[in-house]
């Protein structure tokens, strides 16, 4: 499907066409699944924030008129927001979150790829311009959505210093995406 | 390199944004930006531009197969209670579809698609128009269509509240000539005003429209004596 037919599907869905709705969860729930996981890292949690995160998409859909974002990124954002929301009102973070899903490095599929297109290419030309270990964990937050606290502690520094070198390689990652 | 840090307000917004977007913040900060999301538009296009900015490393998510039951637990959720649930879909769907219209102001993508899939009739070639109404300093956002076929304005209201004794009022800016009233908007997230005839004219040529913050019942002398809390361009689509 091409984020056209994303879109349609989406407009459709805030229309509240349900067959538009049900050809929107068949072509996306899979990737949106795969974000809940990877945050989540618990399968029964995942499921449940997938379900939420489509009644969502059902209720909302009409926000996606106001966004300015491609139809993909706008599901994305929808999922990630509503899995990161969920890990952060929990106790404790899952013990290790690669250990427990198989899922660390997955190749990108076609519809990924469609997405991301030659924007892809460029954010990773720009995280490879900053040091290393900010990169790592510009990628590990996006991905997992890892708090500033998990952060700090893994790479054994302080939580502002963590924060004061994120917001800097963060302005710097726009600066390069805007050269 | 350390005074980058205190630049001004606009670059902390920027950098929240970023954060937001991330995922780093704490529970509680993350709650302060999603409330800040839906009543700053300014903040709002914040995100948006970072979740368009990081939107590439989303590739990195895997695609799997979600269990047959989540979808039928989904249903289960969305569409068992029956009429209640029918109901509102009236509503919902009359709001979401002016907001679905708003995408193609807004979007390229939309415009292109999904308007001709909402089923207008090719054939009825009627003067459609749609403006999307902010301003800085303000957190009122409206959308307005104006539906030359029906004559009719209507307004949703994405954000912003009204104070009980006030009234916005929607004015119609056409170069350098005073605002002309089109009327004073009525209360609720969704409204409808019927322009007069000679305003009528002028919105179907495409114009500014403003909306000010008034006393209640409309501005006294016929011209804006509030502040504009949102203004937009009307745009054919």
């Amino acid at each position: 499907m091409t984020p056209e037919d994303i879109a349609k599907l989406i407009v459709r869905t805030s229309l509240k066409d349900r067959a538009a709705f049900d050809l929107l969860y068949r072509q996306t729930s899979a990737k949106l699944f795969g974000v809940c996981l990877r945050v989540l890292s618990d399968r029964g949690e995942a499921e449940e924030a997938l379900q939420e995160v489509f009644v969502k998409v059902w209720t909302k859909a009409d926000r996606f008129a106001i966004s300015e974002l491609s139809p993909m990124s706008w599901l994305i954002a929808v999922a990630r927001n509503h899995a990161i929301d969920r890990i952060r009102a929990r106790r404790r973070p899952a013990a290790d979150i690669d250990a427990a899903l198989d899922v660390a490095d997955p190749a990108p599929g076609p519809e990924a790829m469609a997405v991301a297109g030659g924007e892809a290419d460029r954010i990773h030309r720009c995280l490879e311009e900053l040091e290393q270990d900010r990169a790592d964990a510009i990628r590990g937050a996006y991905l997992k959505g890892e708090s500033y606290v998990e952060l700090a502690e893994r790479h054994g520094v302080p939580l502002n210093t963590m924060r004061t070198w994120l917001r800097r390689s963060l302005i710097r990652l726009r600066e390069c995406l805007e050269r | 390199m350390t005074a980058s840090d205190h630049t001004g307000p606009e670059r902390d917004d920027d950098a929240l944004a970023a954060e937001y977007v991330l995922g780093v913040l704490s529970a509680d900060e993350r709650q302060v930006a999603a409330q800040r999301v839906e009543r700053d538009p300014v903040f709002a296009r914040l995100v948006d531009a970072w979740q368009g900015r990081l939107s590439p490393l989303a590739a990195g998510y895997a695609e799997v197969e979600a269990p047959v039951s989540v979808k039928a637990a989904i249903d289960r959720r969305l569409f068992t209670r029956g009429a209640a649930q029918e109901d509102r879909g009236g509503l919902w769907s009359s709001l979401a579809f002016w907001r679905g219209l708003t995408a193609a102001a807004v979007a390229a993508l939309v415009l292109a698609t999904a308007v001709p899939y909402l089923g207008t009739p090719p054939s009825q070639p009627q003067t459609e128009l749609v403006a999307s109404l902010a301003a800085e300093g303000s957190d009122v956002r409206y959308v307005a269509v104006y539906d030359g076929g029906r004559n009719e304005v209507r307004l949703s209201r994405l954000a912003g509240q009204l104070a009980p004794d006030k009234d916005f009022e929607l004015w119609l800016i056409e170069g350098k000539n005073a605002p002309v009233s089109v009327g004073v908007v009525p209360a609720g997230a969704t409204a409808r005003l019927v322009p007069s005839a000679p305003v009528q004219q002028k919105l179907a040529q495409g114009a500014v429209l403003a909306i000010s913050l008034e006393p209640k019942g409309g501005s006294p002398t016929g011209q804006p004596t509030g502040p504009v809390v949102a203004a937009g361009d009307l745009k054919n689509i």
